[in-house]
């Protein structure tokens, strides 16, 4: 059985829905992408797995059980909008939310003191949060959701507001994490993390799930529309093949969209024709392209 | 449980350690001692030779003089002295000798008479600088008084011992009477009771209102810095909203006991002993019931208070708008101690009695009247029973609202929203 098992989870705030029948199932040792526009309800639904509030119908199981305050200590969570004690001591306060989580302060010390020697920075263990930079805070915050070890982790905007070295820091620890077994709920903005880190994903949109499954099956279920040229000198007349929706002249070639797959084949050979093709290339859709066309087309 | 230990030990820790809660401490016990010395030194620097110097022209009105000087001199502590100015020639020169005196710091005012055929004393004007000073044409008045009842009563021929019957003073001693025990209190315990009802309801509305306000700052700010968020979900708010309270009510006792400890531990030296006496204090005097009474209403009083500030600090998102939202409790608050302090003077009226039934003023009140008045004991206990109810009933509210209230963020919700949060939320 799965660590997290979410069951047609249903959240009413007064008269407007929140979240409307959402499921899903995150694996031992998986990354499970939780997508959305702003206001889609994946912060609702993550409070509810963290149990803040209870869902109005449908069930979280954590291990099998139902929510209990005894599944606290195996969760860990990363808020969207980071927050310590600014005048506290870093150490302090690690150590004050590790034995809230029921960690004995020994334990919680030696852990919290590797935590910031692998991220390279053993001198903060002294230091208050708000005499470090935001990056940094941004890592004692990270320290603070994983020094239990929980084996449900919740990271809302895990990586919002780090430099791409820390984005790289972060994610290899989060990878680490997850070989080493955690469930980790993962929500971001940047597709091009989901597409790296998750198997599985849901994307929401206006409180209902609309997109949900393993990304390969999600990514093969929309059409390949996109071609890409590369080529040295002008092509002209690619916008006249039969199945072509539109060609655009880029710096190192064409963009082109497609009706139908099999005009790649013709659009390759007139490109050929005319100059020398030296890239080309029938792209399966991003997950941002598959975002944007779900949650917009949905707009409308 | 032992997440709350955590809660608390990690609340008594933070506070213990700020600077701003030492210094604090330390200015206040530093005002306390002082404070407490301070009848002490009143009482030496108005020692013999403070006395108000008097001028008079020599030589005039010599047996009214005299009268005075001799009623003045009966003072354990001589208000008065009469000095004498030498001048002579008409009534210019006289006044422009005593202004002399005067401009040389010889005397501070001076008296002049004017015969009056009529009263058969003359009249006595007071000359002075200084404007209104009651202090020493008082004394004038009664001593002027007391001089001319002697000559009118030597005048009417009694004798010495009919004359010491007339002017001995009545002797008018108040005991409170108490149902329970005939004796009451004395005069002594009354004043003892006075002075420490008034020093214990400062004592509560301080620590109820600055426990309180650090208790809502304290939440608001972690409301606001966002590590709320971590927190709710790796404790029970119940947990940590008690764990706060009690937390900061530990770090606020030993506050109190080191202040209180500071005031009384100097009073008690030998030199304050006459200075105490001297205001009917008697710190021995003081009943057990009183202080067993003091600490339950301060318990009491504090963790009702103390609630209802962690469960506005819950709703508020920025410490800017605190003082805003909790101006209503702190009105309450102030209301209790102010009516206190008006029933220090009116411990038995109806008003006091009907406030001291009030939850939010019993701690004050109730505290009041068992200190001054004499409350039956089913009142007292009517007090206390509703004063525990409402503790109870407000800690199980508060909770409600603190679970909700550190989730919401955004403007200072309403009545309604909490309300429909709680129903959202199932709690």
């Amino acid at each position: 059985m799965n660590p997290l098992i979410v069951d047609k989870v249903y959240k009413q705030y007064g008269d407007k829905t929140a979240v409307n029948g959402l499921s899903f199932e995150v694996a031992q040792g998986e990354i499970y992408g939780l997508l959305g526009a702003n206001g889609a309800g994946k912060t609702t639904t993550m409070r509810m797995v963290l149990g803040l509030i209870l869902p109005d119908g449908g069930s979280i199981r954590y291990r099998g059980k139902p929510y209990s305050t005894e599944q606290l200590s195996m969760l860990g969570y990363l808020p969207e909008e980071r927050g310590m004690y600014p005048k506290i001591k870093v150490s302090e306060q690690i150590l004050y939310l590790a034995q809230l989580r029921g960690m004995s302060r020994r334990d919680a010390d030696a852990n919290l003191k590797r935590w910031l020697d692998r991220f390279q920075v053993p001198e903060y263990y002294n230091k208050k949060v708000e005499e470090l930079s935001k990056g940094n805070q941004q890592k004692i915050q990270f320290i603070a959701a994983v020094i239990h070890k929980p084996s449900i982790l919740i990271m809302d905007e895990a990586f919002s507001g780090l430099d791409p070295v820390n984005v790289e820091l972060l994610k290899s620890t989060v990878k680490e994490l997850r070989d080493e077994g955690a469930s980790i709920v993962f929500s971001t903005h940047r597709m091009e993390h989901v597409e790296e880190l998750c198997r599985n994903i849901t994307i929401m949109h206006k409180s209902n799930p609309v997109l949900q499954g393993p990304i390969r099956q999600i990514k093969s279920r929309f059409p390949r529309e996109k071609v890409v040229i590369g080529a040295e000198t002008d092509i002209s007349g690619l916008d006249r093949i039969p199945g072509v929706v539109s060609a655009t002249r880029t710096e190192r070639g064409y963009d082109l969209l497609v009706s139908r797959k099999e005009a790649a084949q013709d659009i390759l050979k007139h490109a050929m024709a005319q100059s020398t093709v030296e890239r080309f290339e029938l792209l399966e859709p991003t997950l941002n392209e598959i975002f944007i066309k779900t949650v917009g087309e949905s707009h409308e | 449980m032992n997440s709350m230990w955590t809660v608390i030990a990690f609340t008594m820790r933070n506070k213990l350690r700020s600077k701003s809660f030492i210094i604090t401490t330390i200015i206040l016990g530093v005002l306390l001692v002082v404070g407490a010395n301070v009848p002490y030194f009143i009482d030496k620097l108005t020692g013999p030779g403070s006395a108000a110097k008097v001028g008079y022209i020599a030589g005039e009105q010599d047996d009214i003089v005299k009268g005075l000087e001799q009623q003045f001199g009966l003072d354990d502590k001589r208000k008065v002295e009469l000095v004498p100015v030498e001048a002579s020639g008409s009534e210019a020169d006289k006044n422009a000798a005593l202004q002399q005196a005067i401009e040389g710091g010889k005397i501070k005012g001076y008296l002049t008479f004017t015969e009056n055929k009529e009263v058969g004393f003359p009249n006595v004007v007071y000359h002075s600088k200084k404007m209104l000073d009651s202090n020493t044409s008082g004394t004038l008045q009664t001593g002027l008084q007391f001089v001319k009842t002697q000559q009118a009563v030597r005048d009417a021929n009694l004798t010495d011992e009919q004359f010491t019957k007339l002017t001995t003073p009545v002797k008018l001693d108040t005991v409170q009477i108490s149902d329970k025990n005939a004796d009451g209190k004395t005069e002594a315990q009354q004043g003892t009771a006075i002075g420490l009802t008034y020093a214990i309801l400062i004592l509560l509305f301080m620590s109820v209102m600055i426990t309180g306000q650090l208790i809502a700052t304290e939440i608001t700010a972690e409301k606001s810095s966002r590590v709320m968020e971590i927190i709710v979900t790796s404790v029970a708010p119940l947990k940590q909203m008690f764990g706060k309270v009690i937390g900061t009510f530990i770090v606020g006792l030993a506050q109190l006991v080191v202040l209180v400890g500071a005031s009384v531990g100097n009073l008690m030296l030998p030199h304050n002993k006459g200075a105490l006496d001297k205001y009917g204090i008697d710190l021995s005097s003081v009943e057990p019931k009183m202080i067993i009474f003091a600490i339950v209403m301060y318990l009491l009083g504090y963790f009702l208070y103390a609630m209802l500030f962690a469960a506005i600090g819950s709703l508020v998102s920025r410490t800017e708008d605190l003082s805003q939202t909790s101006m209503p409790v702190t009105m309450l608050t102030l209301a209790g101690f102010y009516i206190a302090i008006y029933g220090l003077t009116n411990p038995d009226s109806t008003f006091i009695t009907v406030c001291s039934f009030i939850p939010f003023f019993s701690p004050f009140i109730l505290f009041l009247r068992i200190g001054l008045a004499d409350p039956a004991w089913w009142e007292i206990v009517l007090s206390v029973g509703l004063l525990i109810a409402s503790v109870l009933a407000i800690g199980w509210l508060a909770a409600k609202i603190y679970r909700v209230g550190v989730l919401m963020y955004g403007k200072k919700p309403s009545f309604k929203e909490v309300f429909k949060a709680m129903k959202a939320y199932k709690v």
